[in-house]
């Protein structure tokens, strides 16, 4: 009798971590999805798996912060304003949802200002002033929760940029901002294993504007 | 281990691996045509594909027993189906319904420009109002370069297809404003009370709008005031006309805004001469104040406040002898509040409710005689909204407008005080129906239900819409509406018991949008009925026995994308009116209307030099008007000679929490006439004298520095110039 009340227990935990392994792995193919995605159809196919996998694991954030990033990556390569539009209000309601599982987490409250920026691009002389303003109150909230989160400061230099570039004032802030972002590329690091990893080539590129 | 904890292990082991099942099948919208890039999975697992190109989709799962496929694709509604998992194979054919989603339906356009609301497919955004050369950040003056309008330039006021300035109605957030123009001398163009820098949305009616509006002949303009502020920020305004400052303070459910601004433009006179004989030119100084909360999950609470007390004295020449002089001055107080709240009372019903006051009081002073008029309002609404489905929506409301308006004249003459007054207590009820058959076409009915206590009257006046969306691109559209308005104040104080003024809209329109271009062309007829009319030409003996008619043909052109950085909009009405109405002997052209309305309006932002730069040009065929020389059968048949205005504005942004502004009206300084006044009494040789209505000046120029004060750099005042 002991023995298998002992058996039993071992395969309980041995099913829980398989639960959670299986959840990594499912996620960490997905992510590879995901950044390896080229077309819009590729981005549809890895979002559609991080809402599936969002409503089986309702205590995850990340599935639901994936999920928006490829809404986001889908809007910028949209061409058509109504369906960008659209992409950004489904990534919208992904980052909705992730922040009402965790309040505080500075990748989910980077990826609502990253979402700001690209629907400022949508038309920018209309939507300038508002969205740049809600982007950098969220830039602000997510570097508050995690100082070191090198997409914030990449997506703080695109904002000074922008700035600057609208206004032809010198590009200064905007270049520190970015070294210090191509820093936190390469020092930080977090124990979350499906932890967002994008943006280092982008944040190069802009380093490129600054010689 | 024992020979049956082994075999339990085996036996757990087993159910384990158990068979896989697959499931496969098709995807489809209502059509039969297939869809790409659907999700389908089984509730509550990781299991599930996209369909691919052809919708076809399969997934192999190891899940049993009752499960519930659920497929979902942006723009159609959620499918799901239960189902059980037994054997190897499963077969499903699923069929996506399309959902009425509001960006890309049919949208009802006839005799509607909504400008805001950036989701939307609307052809005029926010920042046009206020970008618009010629305009001077005036709505109505940039409304004027819409089809549909009538440029009248003397007054400032916007005229709509065929009907008087008074015809045009002001809401904010759905709230009536009473006496929405500043004062103005006589024949000097007034402007508007609010500014644009205070509305996220515009909605700007030219007929067959909703029955949630009424009393206005012609035309509904509806402010949308803006939202909770985001940013605190102090903005200042150094103008050639005055100053300004205001702050905006946010919390985290709440902003406060409030505005203080002091106009003279007396310094300005006093460096361009202008045509008016000012003894003081218009001074006033004006207060505003808005607050905005947010209401527990989903309401707000928007409270607005503006006062103005403004002034201003000038000298009226008779026409005949111009050393006879007769002082005029006026002066006038205004304040204006308006409470309103919107929640959502559950998932389907949407309340928004209001109240509002207006206080408007002039003093007139011409000579010795004295003249003052005062005005009060209240208005009372409430609106219940109702998502009957996803395709159909119905509107309920109720609102009382009470007015009281008086008015007192001492003359000089016969030394006393002669005073009129009124109270109008109007009960209305409002109902709408809007339902869509599908994506590509919706029909709104409704009607308005009005009692007018002042006359003893109940009304109903029924209003139609519909639009029909053919193809992806271009949408058809039709309104219909019935409409009524108790006569002007200067008339009802001689007859309280007149009945209003009624007309009837018939409008067919067509557009197409797409991306950054906008073509639209529109065709109405408006009959008018029971406008008020002099008995022999007596102003003191009136009757509804006016009527007239409108008709006419419009064409707009807008493009944002051809030139790089350039937005421009074309504009063209032609008009036909004829209206028998006060002291007209029969049915003619009134003195307002021109055939011939057309305007080009151009922006375009200059990076190089940092600024955007914006110019109008306008052009309105002649306007009738009347020559007491001439004998009855020619009554009001000549026309001033056509009216033509190249006006520009450039915004110069040298930091970028800077704006330094000039703009000019009447660049090539052409003497536009609106009309002749003629001698009250003939001269010697029996003839009357005539002299013409003339702009104030040739030109008006204005300039203005802006100076924005705030955390974010990046934030000023561009979007609202």
């Amino acid at each position: 009798m002991k023995t298998i009340i002992l058996f039993l227990a071992m395969t309980a935990t041995v099913v829980a971590k398989a639960n959670d392994a299986k959840y990594v792995e499912a996620m960490s193919k997905n992510i590879e999805a995901v950044y390896k995605a080229q077309t819009i159809e590729e981005l549809q196919n890895a979002v559609n798996a991080f809402d599936r996998i969002a409503n089986a694991e309702k205590t995850k954030w990340e599935p639901l912060y994936y999920s928006a990033f490829g809404y986001v990556m889908m809007a910028d390569r949209e061409k058509d304003n109504l369906k960008k539009d659209n992409y950004l209000d489904l990534a919208a309601t992904s980052v909705e949802k992730a922040k009402k599982i965790n309040e505080n987490e500075s990748e989910i409250i980077a990826m609502e200002a990253f979402i700001h920026l690209i629907r400022l691009n949508v038309d920018p002389a209309s939507r300038g002033q508002k969205y740049s303003t809600l982007a950098m109150l969220s830039l602000e909230k997510a570097l508050q929760a995690n100082p070191e989160n090198p997409r914030a400061l990449m997506l703080l230099a695109q904002l000074q940029f922008g700035t600057a570039r609208f206004f032809g004032a010198p590009t200064t802030q905007a270049c520190g901002t970015v070294t210090k972002a191509l820093e936190k590329y390469e020092t930080y690091k977090s124990e979350n294993p499906i932890a967002p990893r994008w943006g280092k080539e982008t944040t190069e590129k802009l380093k490129q504007n600054c010689q | 281990m024992t020979k049956s904890a082994l075999t339990l292990f085996f036996v757990t082991l087993s159910v384990c691996l158990s068979a896989q099942i697959k499931i496969k099948g098709i995807v489809k919208d209502t059509k039969g045509e297939p869809l790409p890039g659907v999700n389908v999975m089984i509730k509550n697992s990781y299991d599930g594909s996209s369909s691919i190109t052809d919708g076809t989709f399969s997934i192999t799962t190891e899940e049993k027993g009752k499960q519930t496929i659920v497929a979902s694709y942006v723009g159609y509604k959620t499918f799901e189906q239960l189902v059980e998992l037994a054997g190897n194979e499963i077969d499903l054919t699923i069929s996506l319904k399309e959902e009425i989603n509001q960006l890309d339906a049919v949208v009802i356009s006839a005799g509607s420009f909504t400008a805001g609301d950036e989701k939307r497919r609307t052809i005029l955004k926010a920042v046009d109002i206020a970008t618009t050369a010629g305009a001077t950040a005036d709505i109505a003056g940039a409304l004027n370069t819409l089809p549909g309008t009538q440029k009248v330039g003397e007054t400032g006021r916007l005229f709509v297809r065929g009907g008087t300035g008074n015809e045009t109605r002001t809401f904010i957030d759905g709230m009536v404003v009473l006496n929405a123009y500043n004062p103005s001398a006589p024949n000097t163009p007034s402007r508007g009370r609010f500014l644009p820098f205070m509305f996220k949305g515009t909605s700007f009616s030219t007929g067959g709008y909703s029955a949630e509006y009424g009393q206005a002949l012609s035309s509904a303009l509806v402010l949308n005031s803006k939202d909770k502020a985001e940013m605190n920020q102090t903005d200042i305004g150094i103008l050639s006309v005055g100053a300004d400052v205001a702050h905006t303070q946010v919390w985290d459910k709440a902003s406060w805004t409030g505005k203080v601004q002091y106009t003279n433009v007396n310094p300005y006179i006093g460096l361009v001469k202008q045509r008016v004989d000012w003894k003081t030119a218009p001074i006033s100084l004006e207060g505003s104040t808005a607050y905005r909360q947010k209401v527990g999950k989903s309401g707000i609470l928007k409270l607005f406040g503006n006062f103005n007390n403004s002034t201003f004295a000038m000298y009226s020449h008779a026409i005949l002898d111009p050393t006879i002089s007769l002082p005029y001055r006026l002066t006038n107080n205004y304040g204006y509040g308006n409470a309103t709240y919107q929640t959502l009372l559950n998932e389907k019903w949407n309340m928004r409710s209001g109240l509002s006051y207006s206080y408007n009081k002039n003093d007139i002073k011409l000579g010795d005689s004295l003249l003052n008029e005062t005005e009060k309002g209240i208005h009372a609404k409430s609106v219940l909204e109702h998502s009957l489905s996803d395709q159909v929506e119905i509107r309920l409301g109720g609102e009382i407008i009470d007015r009281n308006y008086s008015a007192s004249r001492y003359d000089t003459i016969s030394k006393q005080f002669q005073s009129r007054s009124f109270r109008e207590s109007i009960s209305s009820f409002f109902g709408e129906a809007e339902a869509y058959a599908d994506k590509h076409f919706v029909a709104k009915a409704g009607g308005r239900f009005e009692y007018n206590a002042l006359i003893g009257q109940a009304s109903f006046d029924p209003r139609l819409s519909m639009a029909y969306k053919p193809a992806k691109k271009g949408q058809l559209s039709f309104a219909y509406g019935s409409f009524r308005q108790t006569p002007e104040n200067q008339y009802v104080r001689i007859n309280t018991q007149l009945s209003p003024e009624r007309s009837e809209h018939f409008i067919l329109s067509y557009q197409v949008i797409s991306e950054r271009r906008t073509f639209r062309v529109e065709t109405y007829y408006k009959n008018y009925f029971s406008l008020v009319k002099f008995v022999n030409g007596n102003p003191y003996q009136l009757t509804n026995s006016g009527n007239g008619y409108a008709k006419g043909i419009e064409f707009f052109w807008r493009d944002a994308k051809s030139i790089r950085n350039v937005d421009y909009w074309i504009s063209y009405s032609y008009l036909d009116t004829k209206r028998d109405y006060l002291n007209y002997p029969y049915a003619v052209v009134p003195t307002f209307a021109s055939a011939h309305n057309f305007s080009f309006v151009y922006k375009h932002f200059i990076t190089p030099i940092k600024s955007q730069v914006g110019f109008t040009y306008s052009y309105t065929s002649g306007r009738p008007y009347y020559n007491p020389n001439l004998s009855t059968e020619k009554f009001q048949s000549e026309q001033t000679p056509f009216y033509q205005d190249i006006s520009a504005n450039i915004s110069y942004l040298p930091k970028s929490s800077l704006i330094v502004y000039v703009s000019c009206t009447n660049l090539l300084g052409r003497d536009n006439i609106f009309g002749y006044q003629y001698s009250a009494q003939p001269n010697s040789s029996g003839e009357y004298v005539s002299q013409a209505v003339r702009q104030p000046a040739p030109r008006f120029l204005f300039l203005a520095v802006f100076i924005t004060i705030s955390k974010n750099k990046s934030v000023n005042q561009l979007p609202n110039l």
